[in-house]
């Protein structure tokens, strides 16, 4: 089970097309959990929020075995510099583990036409899907049509499609599969 | 109860590979606590060393449990030292990684024989530059065309190896990794880095593309029946080797279970070659003949009716020919018992006794008028 939980105002629609694109790319029952506070502890000095320490601080909801919890903010997420420098993130997620939390601050405006707020929900989806893919241990794909694409790749679409590619599905069904008790 | 020891088993000596940095050559230099990476298996935790008795042999046995889903690896100390394992990553080595992705890289290995093998040798050999040269390779590939199932699990597998590393070696969860890994891979339009010069490629064994095999005449009808290139133009030079052929000529010419495959595989590269082969063939059908009188004249009068015979249609596809003559050969050849080279020269003794007996019986065929005769 995927349970949606949300860290400041969003539409019931769009959680609720959100909930349908999750149960249709994993299979698995997706709901809405409720909503919770941002923890002040991860904010950072620049307004941002550490996306580990929000994960690890937020505030944890009811869950059972197996069942994924995807918290939903308009909040920018930070990550730790790499290397090379920071990388943007849109979502973050530790393999195997049970929580993942996707920003909506990097997407295009949602806009009041019908058009501009589809566009934004299948943004959303698509990072959703990929934050709920790490969890099922989904590395990143290099399809650019693939939902695990990195999101900040240059041959991302505009309009990006939220689904998984062949190897991704299989590979998640399989995981899916054995995690079930 | 103990039996006797088992016999030591062969091992063929394996190709000494290039040392890497970090590997771990003293099995008695590993603590408990240590992080080491296995080659193919990713980091490893050493929880100690124990004896155990495998198969009569007293083993003394280091353990390590692979950190990624706890599973237990146990090797004994004789092989530390040639199984690969190394240290985890320095901070240096993952920084000339983070370049060495960084980097411009528009020349992928396209014949896949070769990149699958040096991926290979690379994973396993390679150090966490060589899985990172996997890395960047199959991902240059997979922006030209779509990686096959298995070169997709090999990155996958790569992959899972060069994050896992670099998380440990940073210490950040390997999700944050593998965004380190993409962000050099597949910098966002824009971005720029200021890259140092990228760390000297891996060192892979130099290996023989083929090998070189001491050919004999009984070795030539097994590569010839395995239809290696290698052979195609040595064979008129085969010729050499016809002196065997006028011991059993007749037996090529009339028993049908031996001859057509010799004559089937020997003819193309003859024909294009010149009458070596041909002089061969006549020698086979038991009229010697004088050789350059075969190469002036014949070779001009029956080079035509050669090229119908062998279905070349197309003179200046010759070598196609060939080929497509070779693989009609190929594809005729499994329905016939595989010739063994030793058992051959008992068949031709005994196809010689055989054509004897038998060429009254094939004899009237032919005679036109007879056949015609026994129409009527």
């Amino acid at each position: 089970m995927i349970r949606i939980v949300t860290l400041g105002p969003f539409e019931e629609a769009d959680i609720a097309v959100l909930s349908r694109t999750l149960y249709q790319a994993f299979g698995l029952g997706t709901e809405h959990a409720g909503q919770r506070s941002l923890p002040p502890e991860a904010e950072k000095d620049d307004g941002r929020y550490d996306a580990e320490k929000l994960i690890a601080k937020v505030e944890p909801i009811k869950t059972f075995a197996d069942d994924k919890v995807l918290y939903l903010t308009s909040a920018t997420l930070a990550l730790r510099e790499g290397p090379l420098g920071e990388p943007p993130s849109w979502s973050f997620a530790e393999y195997g583990s049970e929580k993942a939390i996707v920003s909506t601050a990097r997407f295009p405006a949602r806009g009041s036409s019908e058009t501009a707020i589809e566009a934004w929900r299948k943004r959303l989806a698509r990072e959703s899907i990929h934050a709920i893919g790490h969890l099922w241990d989904l590395h990143h794909c290099y399809d650019a049509r693939c939902a695990m694409h990195p999101p900040w790749s240059p041959s991302l679409p505009a309009n990006p499609e939220a689904d998984l590619c062949a190897f991704d599905r299989e590979k998640s069904e399989r995981r899916i599969r054995l995690a079930k008790t | 109860m103990k039996g006797p020891p088992p016999p030591a088993r062969y091992e063929e000596p394996k190709e000494q590979l290039p040392a890497i940095e970090g590997i771990i050559i003293d099995a008695g230099a590993l603590e408990p606590g240590d992080r080491v990476v296995y080659p193919n298996q990713g980091v490893c935790r050493i929880t100690g060393t124990e004896s155990k008795e495998i198969a009569g042999q007293a083993l003394e046995l280091v353990r390590m449990v692979r950190e990624e889903d706890g599973a237990a690896v146990l090797v004994p100390k004789g092989k530390v030292p040639t199984i690969g394992l190394r240290k985890v990553a320095s901070g240096d080595q993952i920084e000339g990684v983070f370049h060495y992705l960084a980097a411009q890289y528009d020349d992928p290995e396209l014949d896949w024989k070769i990149r699958h093998r040096d991926n290979a040798d690379r994973l396993i050999a390679g150090g966490v530059l060589g899985v990172a040269e996997v890395v960047k390779g199959l991902h240059a590939l997979s922006r030209i065309r779509p990686l096959p199932t298995k070169e997709r699990e090999q990155y996958d597998n790569a992959r899972h190896l060069l994050v896992h590393e670099v998380a440990v070696s940073l210490s950040v969860p390997p999700a944050m990794a593998e965004d380190y890994v993409d962000y050099a891979l597949m910098p966002p339009a824009g971005v720029t880095f200021k890259l140092k010069p990228p760390p000297k490629p891996v060192e892979l064994p130099s290996r023989p593309r083929r090998k070189v095999v001491a050919r004999t005449s009984e070795d030539d009808l097994e590569l010839d029946e395995l239809g290696l290139d290698l052979d195609l133009p040595e064979v008129p030079g085969a010729g050499t080797e016809t002196p065997d052929l006028p011991e059993a000529p007749e037996e090529i010419a009339v028993s049908a279970d031996d001859s057509p495959p010799a004559l089937v595989d020997d003819s193309p590269p003859a024909l294009e070659e010149g009458d070596s082969g041909e002089a061969g063939a006549e020698e086979a059908a038991g009229e010697p003949e004088p050789e350059p009188a075969l190469d002036d004249g014949e070779s001009e009068e029956l080079a035509p009716r050669r090229r119908k015979a062998t279905s070349g249609e197309h003179p200046e596809k010759a070598p196609r020919a060939t080929t497509s003559a070779s693989s009609t050969a190929k594809k005729k050849r499994p329905a016939k018992k595989p010739s063994k080279p030793s058992k051959s020269a008992h068949r031709t003794h005994e196809a010689k006794g055989k054509s004897e007996k038998k060429k009254p019986v094939k004899a009237p065929p032919k005679k036109p008028g007879s056949k015609a005769g026994k129409k009527k």
